[in-house]
Formats: structure tokens, sequence, C-alpha cells
């Protein structure tokens, strides 16, 4: 029922990512269930530079850390009041940690868009290797129930879905984020029914947030300190600018009537200091 | 508004509901304002009905993007309806 509502607006991005994948496949020479590896990476790199804004920003609040928890120690017992707080504190100083969520639904269309065309690929078998590592997963188009390596992959799935989830929900309070670490187990039975190349997608994008998290994390606390050595190194280098400056006039004063030839003998000088 | 032409608005929060508890688990994520997103398009769907509520989180969702600070905003905060 879903996909016969989602089905005609999103033909045109199914014929897409159809395209897309059988460049992957017939140009490059992937077999399929790489090729969905390769434009799921495709869907992350394009959502690079927003996870960059993220990084900027997060390291931007690193900062005001301080004043971040004397708002959340305030408001402890009161989560409405809290988040109103701490949204007002963030847009007062210009940094927002969470991320948006217009990049999020961007996902969705590719994501139903996948959908359908395995279930395509499933009534109409595209030439080609089907198989994944070998014999190991028989094919991609079967549901996941279909061979045992589906329940493989479903594990790594639920693994691979809480760390993201682990990664995804920091600003999130700890009843939602444990309600979040445990939806994605209760799926497991309706998942079951997915094509395998869903869960290959499903996999590849989770590692993916995964390993953009462990990245985030290693370059988060590291520019806390430089913020306010920034502030203090900026006034010094004001000063000597000016220093320089009036040097640089004191010098030229004397030979102010000879005004064109006045950048050869700063060059000169230069020479000279450097010699 | 009387019952049956509030039908088509709890539709939509219904609706809501339904992304919350199945692609909002499976493509976990944050939001930028306070309400969220998914609590903003309930709210207002509720209070304005299902087109003015679609055309409010439509709006709030492009609002909701890498460039847009955040901040406090709830749907009965609204000044494109008056």
């Amino acid at each position: 029922m879903i996909p016969l509502i989602l089905g005609s607006p999103l033909t045109p991005l199914e014929n897409l990512l159809r395209n897309v994948l059988e460049w992957f496949h017939g140009t490059i020479g992937l077999p399929w269930a790489w090729a969905i590896v390769a434009v799921t990476i495709c869907v992350r790199l394009l959502m690079v530079p927003l996870a960059v804004k993220q990084i900027h920003s997060m390291q931007a609040m690193q900062a005001h850390m301080p004043e971040m928890k004397a708002i959340q120690q305030r408001y402890k017992n009161d989560k409405q009041k809290r988040n109103e707080e701490l949204m007002k504190f963030y847009r007062d100083n210009n940094v927002n940690p969470a991320a948006p969520c217009l990049p999020l639904l961007v996902q969705f269309p590719v994501f139903i868009a996948l959908y359908l065309v395995l279930r395509q690929f499933s009534r109409h078998p595209p030439g080609g290797d089907l198989s994944w590592f070998g014999s190991l997963v028989p094919d991609i188009t079967a549901h996941a129930n279909a061979h045992w390596s589906g329940y493989l992959l479903l594990a790594i799935y639920v693994g691979s879905q809480l760390a993201s989830t682990y990664f995804m929900s920091t600003t999130m309070d700890k009843t939602q984020r444990t309600m979040m670490m445990i939806l994605p187990i209760a799926f497991v039975p309706v998942l079951v029914n997915f094509p395998v190349g869903l869960v290959i997608y499903w996999v590849t994008t989770n590692l993916w947030t995964v390993g953009q998290g462990l990245i985030t994390r290693r370059l988060v606390p590291k520019k806390a300190p430089p913020a306010p050595k920034r502030s203090s190194r900026t006034p010094p280098k004001e000063e000597a600018q000016p220093k320089d400056d009036g040097a640089a006039p004191a010098a030229s004063a004397e030979s102010k009537p000879a005004a064109p030839a006045q950048p050869r003998r700063v060059k000169r000088k230069k020479k000279k200091a450097r010699r | 508004m009387s019952v049956v032409l509030r039908v088509p608005a709890y539709l939509g929060v219904g609706l809501v509901y339904l992304y919350r508890y199945t692609l909002g688990v499976l493509f976990p994520g944050g939001c930028k304002y306070h309400p969220s997103c998914s609590q903003y398009a309930i709210d207002a769907l509720r209070e304005y009905g299902l087109v003015k509520g679609v055309i409010l989180a439509g709006w709030r969702l492009l609002r909701c993007n890498p460039w847009s600070l955040g901040g406090v905003d709830y749907a009965h905060q609204q000044r494109l309806f008056k």
C-alpha cells in the first residue's frame, strides 16, 4: 500500500537511483551489493559538509560548557524549561550542536527509492552477480529471512544502529535515548521481510555515522583551549602592526620629496636587513 | 471546530506519530528547535487543522536547516496565519 502511494512521485528518483546503481555495476564493474555500498557512500559524502558544520558548532560550544552545565543543573527537574533555556542559550551564543531535521529528510526518499529498485530487481532479476562475499549472501534482492546470512546481517545492523544512535543522539535526554536504543531491536521482526540490499544500505550508512562520530569526538575536545587564546593573540598583532606601519612612514618621511622612489628604497632596506 | 472537521488533522497527527516510531527510529537525529519538528507538526495540526498545520510544519522543516540558528519556537507563536 505504502509503496503504491509513494511509488508515483518517487519514480524519477527510483530511475535515477537505478541508473546510478547500473553505472556502478556496468561501467565500474562492481557487483550489485558493492554498488549499493558505493551509492550509500556517495549519499553520505554529499552530506559531509553538513557534518563539518556541526563539528564546528560543537567545537564552538566547548567554550560555553560551564554555562551550559549551569543551565542543566538549574532546570534539572523541568525538562521543558531546560530545553527552552538551552535553545535560547544556543541562539544567543550563535552555536547549536543539534543536527537539523531537513538533511535527515533528504535520506528518506533515497532509502524508499532503493527499496523500490530492489523490489523491482527481485521481480525481474538484472544480469550480473547478485551475491555478496561469494556464497555468504546468495541474493541481495531476497528477503533477509531467506538465508541464515540475512540474520547475521540483521545482527550487524542492530549493532551498528545502536552505535550510530549513540553518536547521533548526544543532544537527547536519557529516557529518550534509551527508547531510541531499544526500538531498533523491536523492529527486527519487521526488517526480516526487507530485501538484504536494504540492510546493506543501513549497515553502511550506520557505520559511516559511527566513523564520523568517532572523528567528531577526536576533533571536538582539541579545539577547546585555542578559543580564548585566539582572542588574546589578536590584540598583540594589532599592536604590532601599527608599530610596523609607524616605522615605515617615519623612514619614508625623510624621503618625502622623492615619492616615486619610495618603494625601491623600502625594498633595499628590507634586503639589507635580511643580509 | 466540530469533531468531523477535525478528523483530517488527527489523521495527520497519526502520520507524524507513525513517522516517529518508524523512520524516526531508524534514522536517529536531533532537532535545532524546541519543541522538535515532529512535536511542532503535531501541535500545529491540532491547533490549525490539516491544511494550515501541514504548511506550518513544512515551513518549520525548511527552517530547520544547517544554516539556521534554531531556538525556541512554538506552533502557537506562528505569524503565518493570523
